[in-house]
């Protein structure tokens, strides 16, 4: 970690990036391969994958039972998926060796929070001194999506304009409906536990990265920051990626979902900021949080209000009217056949969370769903058949 | 004189027996928690030692031949989770872990051989002692990994090769049975047959045991308290069942652990945690553990006790030590590996308990080989098990 508090306001400037680039980071779960409860292999799984070349980044995370993928930067889904596949196999085959499994999903089934042990780094440490058993509750797994922007101003205007879309998000990505051993009825379960965290919410009102650095500058004043991430927002400009980063995602159950997510993320992007069609709206945030729960209850059932027609409207509808409105944009990019079958997914009810509960009702066992989370992630359950000896 | 009050002395049964042993473990292992936060198993051992033949002679030979069937229903329950830990599909996609199991299993046979015959001792008298050193105590290693919550892939992978060397220690022992038969010139038949009967039928037996743990999984459902009694029942059976048809409970056990996973392709059998009710038998154990031994004795056989402890402990270490990093273990973990697979207990009773079953006089010399280091194993064992998940970063912070 650097020395935040030496970091001066240059320091904060946006590196620009090439607009519209997308980069997704993943947050995954580490089972045992017993009784598929989470394991805590975090170190040895990065030790062992990074004895082996691979694309992206393979990070730790807060508790020693999750790892997260991080993609490079990439134009659009095709490249994304073959990239996030290409990680996802070194990741099942390192896995492999050590007997662990890997799994999607926005939460574990059953885990005790109580039994979770911190990553030991020095950050991680601090959260926990910080945080108490929060940080520990915070062993839940969600997907970050990256769009690259030019300037600082354009990434204000992005979040601005895809706050509205936050329900979306939410409902396409909802496999979080399982937590401690109990149907939470959520289909989205996770960002319950976010919360909670005092620095959650949303990005200020602001109009302009110069109004966002004064900002950020006074809560640095106080003391209450010391870096951008410090805020839990959902989602938050990252000035040295040259992102708006979105946070809301559940990690989905495959890297196929992950792949179309952040494809519909980047071509609502475009259209964003290609048409401009709406100015940001201070009622988007006072609309915020019910259409957040109802993403987060319901899933593609919810019913929002949407700010800028006061209209009631379920998001499913809501969603398959965007995709028609994204069409060309994501055609533009790359990414039209991905978007088809994700309006296939929504059309037809399917979900993360839905799937996960049809499996509870066929086999009745959280073991189970955690185990097919495992499986469906891993690739169908498959091992991986790469098994030469490691060179030393 | 009233006929109704009991007559002096008071006649033991095996419930007060139980009672009493499990009673005395908890106190024992409480004490040394206590005063030397040592593992708690180092306290069952030591209340044997003071209860049994070495200290007050309360539970003597009579008594603890009565409680032997404890001692195999706990070993059973110890077997048979260990042969779920045992995942075949592991060992082919990390097939460095069955090499370590096989290297050091081999290293510690022959070192301990070598070491054994340089003493003097009869080559079928150090082979049998050499075979029972390759395994490492099952009960001591979950139990303490229990006791510290341990996970992590030091904690998975001692386990997994403890469950391999305690299949090469079985096999290694049966076969050897017929070189026995073949010294107290038993018929061709028995030389040859016994062993392929001791151990094709426990695992026949275990194999037949695990097919109806998982039919009747699959028929019960995924509920939890439905299928520990069932497995227990499958558990108690099978223990009964290879006493009566004089099989091996050990491996059978093992077998019905490994099958039970292995086969279940479906996913049917749950891990219900046997922890519980393990517990209970395990305390059992191992204070029958240290009431069998007689620490005089075996004080005798010191030097070539302490040469047998330090010949298995350099074939294990060397074993798991030039093999595992290509296994991908953590670099430093490795030799904390190899220090988890120290302790030797009451496996190692039962199968010198087996060999003496056949012909009491080999029994009587091979215990005395064994059981002195079984002695020395039995309260450093567990400290060393200790020690290694606690390094290895992988015991609970506050254990």
């Amino acid at each position: 970690m650097s020395n935040m508090s030496a970091m001066s306001v240059d320091e904060l400037a946006f590196t620009p990036s090439k607009g519209l680039t997308v980069g997704v980071e993943i947050e995954l779960q580490i089972l045992n391969s017993r009784d598929y409860d989470l394991a805590r292999d975090a170190a040895d799984l990065i030790g062992l994958i990074e004895k082996a070349p691979h694309p992206g980044a393979v990070k730790p995370e807060i508790t020693e039972s999750m790892v997260e993928l991080n993609s490079s930067i990439q134009p659009g889904h095709d490249p994304l998926l073959t990239e996030l596949r290409a990680i996802r196999d070194v990741v099942v085959q390192a896995a492999s060796r050590l007997n662990v499994r890997i799994a999607g999903g926005g939460s574990h089934p059953f885990h005790t929070w109580a039994d979770r042990r911190i990553y030991p780094t020095e950050r991680f440490q601090h959260l926990l001194s910080l945080y108490g058993y929060l940080a520990k509750q915070f062993t839940i797994f969600g997907q970050h999506v990256h769009v690259g922007c030019p300037d600082g101003d354009v990434a204000i205007y992005l979040a601005h304009i895809l706050s509205r879309y936050v329900p979306h998000f939410i409902a396409l990505s909802a496999s979080s409906p399982y937590q401690q051993g109990e149907d939470t009825s959520y289909a989205s379960s996770r960002l319950n536990t976010v919360s909670a965290f005092p620095l959650s919410g949303q990005i200020p009102f602001v109009h302009s990265w110069k109004e966002f650095l004064d900002y950020f500058l006074k809560m640095r004043g106080y003391g209450i920051v010391e870096s951008m991430k410090d805020f839990y927002w959902d989602i938050r400009p990252k000035p040295e990626y040259g992102t708006v980063e979105i946070r809301v995602f559940d990690t989905p159950l495959t890297v196929e979902h992950s792949a179309a997510l952040a494809a519909y993320t980047q071509s609502l992007a475009r259209y964003i900021l290609t048409d401009r069609p709406f100015a940001p709206l201070r009622d988007v945030y006072t609309l915020y949080n019910y259409n957040r729960f109802q993403a987060c209850r319901y899933g593609l059932d919810g019913r929002i209000v949407d700010a800028y027609t006061q209209r009631h409207v379920t998001l499913k509808e809501d969603i398959l009217e965007t995709l028609a409105v994204i069409t060309p944009h994501a055609a533009a990019l790359g990414n039209g056949l991905a978007l088809a079958k994700l309006a296939a997914d929504v059309e037809a009810g399917r979900s993360g969370a839905n799937q996960l509960r049809e499996i509870f009702r066929e086999r009745k066992s959280l073991n189970d769903i955690a185990r097919v989370q495992s499986d469906l992630w891993m690739g169908a359950g498959k091992p991986a058949n790469a098994k030469e000896a490691p060179k030393t | 004189m009233t006929t109704f009050l009991p007559q002096y002395p008071f006649p033991p049964n095996p419930v007060l027996l139980f009672g009493l042993l499990l009673l005395a473990g908890v106190v024992g292992g409480e004490l040394v928690k206590r005063a030397l936060n040592l593992p708690r198993i180092v306290g069952y051992v030591l209340i044997g030692l003071l209860l049994g033949a070495s200290g007050s002679n309360l539970l003597d030979a009579g008594l603890v031949g009565e409680s032997w069937i404890f001692v195999e229903i706990a070993l059973g329950l110890v077997l048979f989770e260990l042969g779920r830990r045992l995942h075949f599909k592991w060992l082919r996609n990390d097939p460095w872990l069955l090499a370590t199991g096989l290297l050091e299993s081999t290293l510690a046979f022959g070192f301990l051989y070598v070491t054994l015959t340089y003493f003097g001792v009869q080559p079928i008298y150090a082979a049998v002692a050499a075979a029972i050193g390759v395994s490492t105590s099952p009960a001591v290693v979950l139990l303490v990994a229990q006791e510290l919550k341990a996970e992590g892939q030091v904690t998975e992978r001692a386990l997994n090769l403890t469950a391999l060397n305690s299949v090469v220690a079985f096999v290694l022992t049966t076969m050897l049975v017929s070189w026995i038969h073949h010294e107290y010139q038993a018929g061709w038949a028995t030389v040859a047959l016994h062993p392929l009967y001791l151990l094709g039928g426990s695992l026949v037996l275990g194999f037949a045991a695990s097919v109806v743990a998982i039919v009747l999984s699959r028929w019960l459902g995924q509920r939890a308290e439905r299928q520990f009694a069932l497995l227990l029942a499958l558990i108690v059976l099978t223990i009964g069942a290879a006493r009566m048809l004089e099989l091996s409970v050990l491996l059978a056990l093992l077998a019905l652990g490994v099958f039970s996973r292995n086969l279940d392709t479906r996913h049917d059998v749950m891990t219900v945690d046997l922890s519980g009710i393990g517990q209970i038998f395990y305390v059992v154990l191992f204070v029958v553990s240290g009431a069998k031994l007689h620490v005089v004795e075996l004080m005798m056989g010191g030097g070539l006790a302490l040469a047998y402890v330090a010949a298995r402990l350099a074939g294990k270490l060397i074993g798991v030590m030039s093999l595992s990093h290509l296994s991908g273990v953590r670099p430093g973990t490795a030799l904390m590996l190899g220090v988890a697979l120290t302790p030797m207990s009451g496996l190692a009773l039962a199968m010198v308990h087996g060999t003496a079953d056949l012909y009491p006089e080999f029994g009587a010399r091979l215990s005395a080989i064994v059981l002195s280091a079984v002695l020395i194993l039995e309260l450093i064992g567990p400290v060393a098990v200790q020690f290694a998940l606690k390094r290895a970063g992988e015991a609970r912070d506050a254990a």
